[in-house]
């Protein structure tokens, strides 16, 4: 008797905390954006006025506190609004974590979606649950970055065509300040990083043929402290351009030119409050910033032509960088 | 008479534990400017050797601390991750509108209280020194990546700029402060360790840590103050972090903690503990810094840096470990 007593306690439990999860994981992703729930609630009304058939995307990012995601989900929305019958959610862990993002997949695809918008959280720890929706009908497209998995199309930042568009820049602005010759520093991460690596190939591209003579590459781990040492010993050493791959090189270099109070051109990556502060002071040129709601905006384009059964154009879109200069 | 008198006084030098490695590295480091200094002029110009002595100090005084903690026979792997948080609490506290001077309280408190950890962990608990310091390594980490909800905090501003000046960017007696505040460190813990009976008893420690504890030294609360003396160096170089970059990056420090080891042995602290005196760190901080500043000015290459410096680590320990093992045989027969 006690027995059957305790089974049906456990069994109770048990459906209570799946529906309690169920519960968590929609409404977590509800109440994020009030706005956008009601804005979805809108677009639907609109679409059963026109009697035409919905479809559901999801956009799906590596968490929900970061300004780039929330950049990339005010791109959809913009899309959203200028198209019809898409039904558009978005779906993020509450931090940073592969299962969880795991979890987000599988919701989206038992939510009955067409097309899941993703940013994957690393290579190969969604492949499995990306074919478990492929199986399922789920079209899927990558924003930002991708996984180890074929898929529509993959929207992101070409980090070499990025670190060409900051040396052609950095070219620009010397050429601004007369100065056609001299040596040029780079402040890079560590040779392990395959974005900031490719934006040094990019940069140092935009020199060929020019007389500038570009220094060894130093790396400063993005320690902004260390990237500041490397950066005066190559201000000292003569250098009439600096370039930092990252947030924390940046910062270096930029902190090393105001301190030398000297004329050296700096240009950076990556956008922040210290970066932005040093550009208004003069300190640093330009930085150069991703464009998250281009990636958004044009990934939810290219869901609407994938749903329509048209043709969805190359496999991989540049979104491009954009140089922030003094404004 | 006065020739003696000289003899004399350069025996008793000699006779310091430590001191022969302290000459050997020094001129090693004296070649070592003169070629850089060949290579690149401008190594050696006023300008350089100011951001050089800068460039130096954060690894110096890391440095002292885990001299001490070497020197004790245990180490201290929580440096650099107290270093991050240190710069992280720092920052966070200041763009909040915290009083700066206030924040480098708070800090200070929670640098000390990571330094009791450790020293607590590794002589109450009897943990060895590796695994305890390697837990505190990743929880003060973590520490600095919550503070400010995993993110690097935003410029500390003008408020602060008192507090930048004083920890790096100031100068006083046209040395920057930086320099100032390490020789000032220096110059405290070098008579704590050579002149006072607690540094005696880090020795004895380090030695024979029974028969330290037979002869009456407090073994727990002595390895509890190298630990706080490590805590408090690593806590200094988190300010002076924070007061570089005018804001806190949850990284600053990582992998300094391997930095101070490497400055202390290339001075002929030993690993195995009792050897050693501040000055050999001294000169493996500078060697350390003229390498990374110098090597750049050379345009080396990174990789042929890191070849460089990890022969100089293992190269001046062979040179200890021969010199010990060949007094020894002399003494044998």
């Amino acid at each position: 008797m006690k027995r059957k007593v305790l089974s049906i306690v456990i069994c109770l439990c048990m459906v209570f905390a799946v529906a309690c999860s169920k519960d968590k994981t929609t409404s977590g992703s509800g109440t994020t954006n009030k706005e956008k729930k009601s804005e979805t609630e809108t677009s639907t009304n609109t679409k059963n006025q026109a009697k035409s058939k919905t479809s559901k995307v999801y956009l799906i990012t590596m968490d929900q506190m970061d300004q780039h995601w929330v950049n990339v989900d005010a791109g959809c929305r913009k899309a959203v609004g200028e198209l019809s019958n898409i039904d558009y959610e978005w779906l993020a862990p509450d931090v940073k974590d592969d299962a969880k993002q795991i979890e987000c997949i599988n919701n989206a695809v038992a939510g009955g979606a067409n097309v899941i918008l993703l940013a994957a959280n690393g290579p190969d720890a969604v492949t499995s649950a990306l074919k478990e929706a492929e199986a399922a009908g789920v079209k899927i497209i990558y924003v930002d970055s991708a996984a180890a998995y074929p898929a529509i199309q993959t929207l992101a930042t070409d980090n070499e065509a990025a670190g060409k568009t900051a040396g052609e820049e950095m070219v620009k602005g010397l050429k601004a300040a007369g100065k056609t010759e001299g040596k040029i520093g780079i402040v890079n991460v560590n040779s392990a990083t395959a974005s900031c690596v490719a934006r040094e190939k990019g940069f140092r591209s935009a020199f060929e043929g020019t007389s500038f003579e570009l220094l060894e590459t130093q790396y400063g781990e993005g320690d902004a402290a260390k990237s500041k040492d490397i950066a005066a010993n190559y201000i000292t050493s003569g250098c009439v351009g600096l370039f930092g791959a990252n947030e924390g090189s940046t910062v270096g270099i930029g902190i090393a030119i105001q301190e030398a109070g000297d004329t050296v051109i700096g240009v950076g990556f990556d956008k922040s409050d210290t970066i932005l502060e040093l550009i208004n002071g003069g300190h640093l040129l330009c930085t150069m910033a991703q464009n998250p709601d281009v990636m958004g905006y044009e990934g939810m384009k290219t869901a609407a032509k994938a749903i329509a059964g048209e043709d969805t154009g190359e496999a991989n879109i540049d979104t491009g960088v954009t140089a922030l200069t003094k404004n | 008479m006065d020739k003696i008198g000289k003899q004399n006084r350069i025996k008793r030098i000699l006779a310091v534990r430590g001191m022969g490695q302290v000459i050997t590295v020094t001129i090693g480091l004296i070649i070592l400017c003169i070629v850089f200094s060949i290579v690149n002029p401008i190594f050696f110009s006023g300008k350089n050797i100011a951001n050089l002595l800068r460039q130096i100090a954060p690894i110096l005084i890391i440095g002292i601390g885990q001299s001490y903690v070497l020197i004790t026979g245990n180490i201290d792997l929580s440096i650099g991750s107290v270093i991050g948080m240190s710069c992280m609490i720092s920052a966070t506290m200041m763009t909040k509108g915290v009083n700066p001077w206030a924040a480098v309280f708070v800090t200070f408190i929670c640098c000390l209280a990571a330094g009791v950890l450790n020293g607590e962990l590794v002589s109450r608990c009897k943990l060895p020194p590796f695994i305890a310091t390697l837990g505190t390594m990743t929880i003060a980490r973590g520490i600095a990546q919550i503070v400010n909800n995993n993110y690097n905090t935003g410029s500390i501003g003008e408020a602060a700029k008192g507090f930048r000046n004083f920890f790096y960017y100031g100068k006083t007696a046209g040395i920057y402060n930086a320099i100032w505040i390490t020789i000032v460190l220096w110059i405290v813990f070098n008579f704590l360790l050579s002149k006072t009976r607690t540094g005696r008893h880090i020795y004895a420690i380090g030695s024979n840590v029974d028969a330290a504890r037979l002869s009456g030294v407090n073994v727990h609360s002595t390895t509890i103050k190298v630990y706080v003396v490590s805590a408090i160096c690593a806590c200094t170089v988190g300010l002076m972090t924070c007061a570089t970059t005018g804001m806190g990056t949850m990284d600053a420090g990582n992998g300094y903690e391997m930095y101070a080891v490497a400055a202390s042995v290339i001075g002929g602290v030993s690993t195995l503990g009792g050897q050693g005196i501040l000055l050999g760190t001294v000169v493996g901080a500078s060697i350390w810094g003229v390498l990374q500043n110098g090597l750049q000015f050379a345009g080396a290459p990174v990789a042929i840096r890191n070849i460089t410096i990890g022969i100089i680590v293992v190269v001046s320990v062979l040179l200890d470990v021969v010199v010990r093992t060949g007094k020894h045989r002399k003494k044998a027969n």
